[in-house]
């Protein structure tokens, strides 16, 4: 990991995350709830997240094939534009957990972290290629006003360079932190590293 | 009404391309099917979350969760669509008028009025969404399952409605060159 990025209350910094309410032990785990854990994330088995959900096996087991498939499926939009997607998205909601870990896997992917910095000043204005921008500005739209997402908004992103699949992409990665964004921040807080 | 949470999933059968308008042939749609495992995975979320054995809720609640998320978000397609489920499963007419309607305050039982209050606030301000919240679930006598299922409602609901308005763009500017 490189440079620490702080500003408007967000971080790329590692953090942790409590639930706010009581998770599965997983000693005591069903093995249908062992094998959902297992299949959606290597370290689901001690994270409070996945415990938590863990309540709902088949839920979690529909969720997890959904968030997988649209974040490292190969092909289409490459990764690293689909994890800005994913920033901007959880900047706008404002779940700090989401978009620290994002932002580190965003920079991992694309080797460079300017437009992170920008996305937690104001995402309103942030990009530093006419692509970027267009990413940027779509993931605003379809995360604030889903309801006025129109032909033009398509247009913007294909005048930008993203062709059908990167679009198809694009609306996945944005909607499906609707979804992240939504348990993440509203079923438990991030926990920050000591000073 | 989906009735088992079955892995087979049937494109003919699939729920977004119904609402978008989606079929075969045309550019948006073998855009969207290139990405299967999304596909499938989308709708078999919808199926879980509206199976009527699932435990917790009951299918009728969640329902309602449904119709009043489209309502506030709003979308047109999810509303008739949710509004078509709940008089299917038989729900009251005086329920179905709230949700569509009404305040959440307005509702029958303290236990709707928390779930509704909670929609509302994941769906207009979820950075409003605090522990205080969601405290309010278990003390209107929610467990802690029905409080999970209830949570991914809404933010399957929110990944939906986003998941529809991008393809309607995408099949709008398609069938306008």
């Amino acid at each position: 990991m490189s440079r620490v990025i702080k500003s408007n209350g967000f971080t790329n910094e590692t953090l942790g995350w409590d639930a706010w309410l009581d998770v599965v032990d997983v000693e005591t785990a069903s093995p249908e709830q062992i094998a959902v854990l297992e299949e959606s994330h290597p370290q689901a088995k001690v994270s409070d997240y996945y415990l938590f959900l863990i309540h709902q096996p088949e839920i979690l087991r529909q969720r997890s094939a959904a968030f997988n498939a649209i974040m490292y499926a190969p092909g289409g939009m490459p990764r690293a534009e689909r994890e800005l997607g994913a920033t901007v998205v959880s900047r706008i909601n404002g779940c700090v957990y989401c978009a620290s870990v994002h932002a580190q896997r965003y920079t991992q992917l694309a080797k460079q972290d300017e437009v992170i910095e920008q996305v937690f000043q104001d995402p309103h204005t942030a990009g530093t290629t006419p692509r970027e921008r267009a990413i940027t500005k779509f993931s605003i739209d379809i995360t604030e006003r889903p309801a006025e997402i129109s032909a033009m908004d398509i247009q913007a992103l294909k005048d930008a360079g993203l062709n059908d699949a990167d679009v198809l992409d694009l609306v996945h990665s944005d909607a499906i932190f609707a979804w992240a964004n939504r348990l993440m921040l509203n079923l438990g807080e991030p926990v920050f590293p000591a000073e | 009404m989906p009735t088992q949470t079955s892995n087979t999933y049937d494109p003919a059968n699939d729920l977004v391309d119904r609402l978008v308008g989606l079929t075969p042939g045309s550019k948006t749609y073998e855009t969207r099917h290139q990405r299967a495992k999304v596909a499938a995975a989308t709708q078999g979320s919808y199926d879980t979350l509206f199976a009527s054995e699932l435990p917790g809720l009951t299918l009728i609640e969640r329902l309602l969760v449904a119709l009043y998320a489209s309502r506030l978000t709003p979308s047109a397609e999810l509303a008739a669509h949710y509004r078509e489920q709940l008089a299917a499963a038989g729900a009251e007419l005086s329920l179905i008028e709230l949700v569509d309607h009404g305040e959440p305050s307005n509702a029958p039982t303290s236990r709707l009025a928390a779930v509704l209050t909670f929609t509302r606030k994941l769906i207009e301000k979820p950075v409003e969404g605090d522990r205080a919240a969601l405290s309010t679930l278990p003390q209107a006598g929610l467990t802690t399952p029905e409080v999970v299922t209830l949570s991914q409602l809404i933010a399957f609901l929110s990944y939906q409605v986003r998941l529809v308005a991008g393809l309607k763009a995408m099949k709008a500017l398609e069938e306008s060159v």
